[in-house]
């Protein structure tokens, strides 16, 4: 399709500075980890004994330190917040752009159904995000090789980049869902984007007291939280589900509102 | 005084030119007109003029005072209408002025006033949203946001677009009024019927320099003069044809049509020969005139 | 002046839901240190019963977190983020509104100077991040005074609310910058959510293993609180480098933006 190679090719410098900045993230996290190989033990063993707050708020969250995987464990956290920043602009940003460059004149003109445009914009914007993940993984594993002592973690990535996946998916219609819905395209990536820091928060909060978990639900995070996927061995089919019907929700929410609402010319 | 005066105007975007060697005399009174084809420099001279734009080499002055060193001054009298408008969204047509007119150091309320008068002539609801409001109108709020502080010299870019023809009139109208007070203008358009109606003078620019400088009226007398003339029967058409100063000849059955520049005389000494059913003797308007400028090239 | 008060009017909704926001981070957050403090308590059992060295090297490190101070400070990282990204949504609009709402034209043909509208603008955007801070920094002190069970110095808790302002200043002259240089930023939040991630995620690594070079990239690491909490001043050098930064970037992106040609519309 003419309109998926387009916004493929007009987000194609912005994608290659993501991916240049995940790298340099992952390397440079990684790179850290030196430091840390083998002095931790014993601090790592008393940490735990804390209370769960306590850890949190010293950026201990009960990872093995000594270990290179547990170590990307904790720097998993900001990677996920890095994505999903991106995720979440895409995902507005794709289709609030007509109405904020004023060219909705030009496009829906054209033969070509609101439904179209939407599905074209989508896969792009779907396409840019498993790239993404794919250079995050490759740059992890590429790192966490590099840096660990021969301890096997392949397992352990690839459920965490799956489970990455799923969270930029999730926020990435977020974004969609709520440009499809406003009708003033600059307030769609403000709108989206705060959604995505007050999850964020909301999992920080969750983390710091323990009474809060019942939130843990309104936070995509904690579906897909590093030391869970890790120490649990996997996904837990409740938040896979969770995730799943959020999705489908969300896609529709986008393509019936973006269908039926006016265009802001 | 002349109002305008531009010496040697250069501006350059990195290696492409904008225009170059511009010298413009806008004399005070004088609706002045500035036409040329798309890309010939019309918006580079005159968002130079304002500021918008810095010159590369060359100077100009504006009520006698340097444009650089002066901008913000000159600009208290001068009031500029864009072709493209465009306004901050969340106002009030009403807001907006009133915001426009705070720039001003005349008195606020005289502006209100004046606000008011305009908005009433061009038919234009003060209280509607700048959102709201369809091309045209907000045409109409860029016309009196350029007048309602009374200045002494309009820049006009291409002001009339959108404007129903009813609105063109009253446009033209105010224009002529605020000329009859000793308002000087500077036209810029691609409408050449309105730059024949309302200029004095007019500038012709084309890849970025100054082709001519005239007086409309000049330039209808010194160019060529269109004949349309229709036989009784078959004529042969070289004598016409042969004649110095005739150009863009066709001919149709019994009827001949060609420009002519030169001694009329010359002209109707031929026509004399034959029998006439009808003759058409006019003056080209602008357009016709122009076009050849804008063509020159693809000789 | 008129310009002036545009501006403020124009940010007025975004401004106040800001603060709201913040506001309600902090309170929340605050609210959850009574609830703390025992789990402090569990820690303190727990640290009586290490080795004398490993006490002593960890009371030092632990110690500014148990106080209120410390708990606040936790979650001040997190806000001073939110307001980052505020400060340089405003510094991006100072230069950028105009261009992408294309109603420079009709700004820049008013009598007024390049300077008067930059200058206008920029007093605009601090204005409101001081009434920001304003709003931050009472609601914060309240609650933290409610909350608190010890000892409250309010010196070096103010000392700490203010570097919230040093940071937005930094990232208003950041924004400046940034708008100046890239022609057409339509997005003013898809420019500085991920720049003000970035210098966050730069610091918190640098944090993590105690790299003192990061302290001299990352404006959220200028000001050590712990160093605050302890010596009840800030470290001279950062001062001096967010005030020669802050200055740079205004000056540059006053002087870009007064020789800069504005095409015409397109």
């Amino acid at each position: 399709m003419n309109l998926f190679f387009k916004e493929l090719k007009s987000y194609r410098k912005g994608l290659f500075f993501w991916c240049l900045g995940i790298i340099a993230l992952v390397g440079s996290g990684m790179a850290k980890y030196t430091v840390l190989k083998g002095n931790g033990k014993a601090v790592v063993e008393l940490m735990s004994q804390f209370p769960q707050s306590v850890q949190t708020a010293l950026g201990f969250t009960g990872f093995d330190l000594t270990k290179a995987s547990g170590y990307y464990g904790v720097l998993f956290m900001y990677i996920a917040l890095m994505v999903t920043v991106h995720a979440v602009l895409l995902g507005a940003g794709i289709l609030s752009k007509e109405e904020r460059d004023k060219t909705s004149e030009f496009l829906f003109v054209k033969p070509i159904s609101r439904s179209k445009v939407l599905t074209g914009k989508i896969l792009a914007g779907l396409f840019n995000v498993i790239i993404l993940n794919i250079v995050t993984l490759i740059s992890s594993v590429y790192f966490i090789g590099y840096f660990a002592n021969g301890e096997s973690f392949m397992n352990d990535i690839l459920v965490l980049m799956s489970g990455l996946l799923f969270l930029q998916v999730i926020f990435f219609f977020i974004g969609t869902m709520v440009a499809g819905v406003s009708k003033k395209p600059k307030l769609s990536a403000t709108i989206a984007t705060s959604v995505l820091l007050l999850t964020f928060v909301i999992t920080f909060f969750i983390n710091i007291n323990e009474s809060f978990n019942w939130l843990k639900y309104f936070t995509p995070f904690k579906y897909f939280d590093a030391k869970d996927l890790m120490l649990n061995g996997g996904f837990d089919p409740l938040y896979v589900l969770i995730s799943l019907i959020l999705i489908i929700l969300m896609v529709v929410i986008t393509y019936v509102s973006y269908n039926a609402r006016d265009l802001d010319i | 005084m002349n109002i305008i005066e531009t010496k040697k105007l250069t501006k350059y975007y990195g290696k492409s030119l904008g225009i170059s060697d511009v010298d413009l005399v806008v004399k005070e009174g004088e609706i002045f007109g500035f036409i040329g084809p798309n890309g010939a420099g019309k918006s580079t001279t005159i968002r130079t003029l304002l500021g918008l734009v810095h010159p590369t080499s060359g100077s100009a002055t504006i009520f006698g005072k340097d444009i650089t060193k002066f901008g913000p001054e000159i600009k208290e009298e001068i009031g500029y209408l864009p072709s493209e408008v465009f306004y901050y969204d969340d106002m009030r047509v009403i807001d907006l002025l009133k915001y426009s007119g705070s720039f001003y150091k005349k008195n606020q309320s005289v502006i209100l006033k004046k606000i008011k008068e305009l908005a009433e002539y061009l038919d234009l609801d003060l209280k509607k949203k700048i959102d709201d409001l369809s091309y045209g109108n907000k045409k109409k709020v860029g016309i009196i946001q350029g007048l309602l502080h009374e200045p002494k010299l309009i820049i006009l870019d291409e002001p009339t677009g959108g404007l129903d023809p009813l609105m063109q009139q009253r446009f033209f109208d105010l224009l002529r009024e605020e000329n009859k007070k000793g308002v000087t203008i500077l036209f810029s358009s691609h409408i050449l019927g309105e730059v024949q109606k309302l200029c004095d003078r007019v500038a012709i620019i084309k890849n970025g320099k100054i082709v001519k400088i005239e007086n409309i009226k000049d330039l209808a007398k010194n160019t060529h003069k269109r004949f349309k003339l229709e036989f009784f029967g078959k004529v042969d058409y070289r004598q016409f044809t042969d004649l110095e100063g005739v150009s863009d000849l066709t001919t149709k059955d019994n009827n001949v049509s060609f420009l002519f520049k030169g001694d009329i005389n010359k002209v109707t000494k031929i026509i004399a020969e034959f029998d006439l059913v009808n003759l058409l003797v006019e003056e080209p308007d602008l357009e016709e005139i122009f076009m050849h400028y804008y063509q020159t090239d693809k000789k | 002046m008129n310009v002036f008060f545009r501006e403020l009017k124009a940010y007025r909704n975004s401004t106040v839901v800001w603060i709201f926001s913040l506001c309600s981070l902090v309170t929340v957050f605050l609210l959850m240190y009574p609830a703390f403090t025992r789990d402090v308590d569990t820690t303190r059992q727990i640290m009586e019963n290490l080795p004398a060295a490993v006490r002593s090297a960890l009371d030092i490190s632990l110690q500014n977190f148990f106080t209120i101070y410390g708990f606040f400070v936790y979650l001040f990282t997190f806000a001073t983020v939110a307001g980052a990204v505020q400060a340089m949504n405003l510094g991006v609009g100072i230069i950028s509104k105009e261009e992408s709402g294309k109603t420079v034209d009709f700004l820049l043909t008013k009598p007024i100077s390049r300077f008067k509208v930059f200058t206008s603008k920029l007093s605009a955007s601090v204005i409101l991040l001081l009434i920001t801070n304003v709003f931050f920094c009472t609601a914060s002190y309240v609650v933290a005074r409610m909350v608190s069970t010890g000892d409250f110095n309010n010196k070096i808790f103010l000392m700490i609310l203010i570097t919230f302002l040093f940071v937005q200043l930094f990232f208003l002259a950041l924004g400046i910058l940034m708008s100046v240089v890239i022609n057409k930023i339509k997005s003013p939040i898809a420019a500085s959510l991920p720049t003000v991630f970035t210098f966050f995620v730069i610091g918190m690594l640098g944090s993590i293993i105690g790299s003192e070079n990061v302290r001299y990239i990352s404006p959220f690491k200028f000001y050590d609180l712990n160093y605050v909490i302890n010596n009840g001043q800030y470290e001279p050098v950062y001062i001096v480098i967010e005030l020669v930064f802050v200055i740079v970037a205004v000056v540059t992106g006053y002087i870009l933006y007064s020789r800069k040609d504005i095409r015409a519309v397109s």
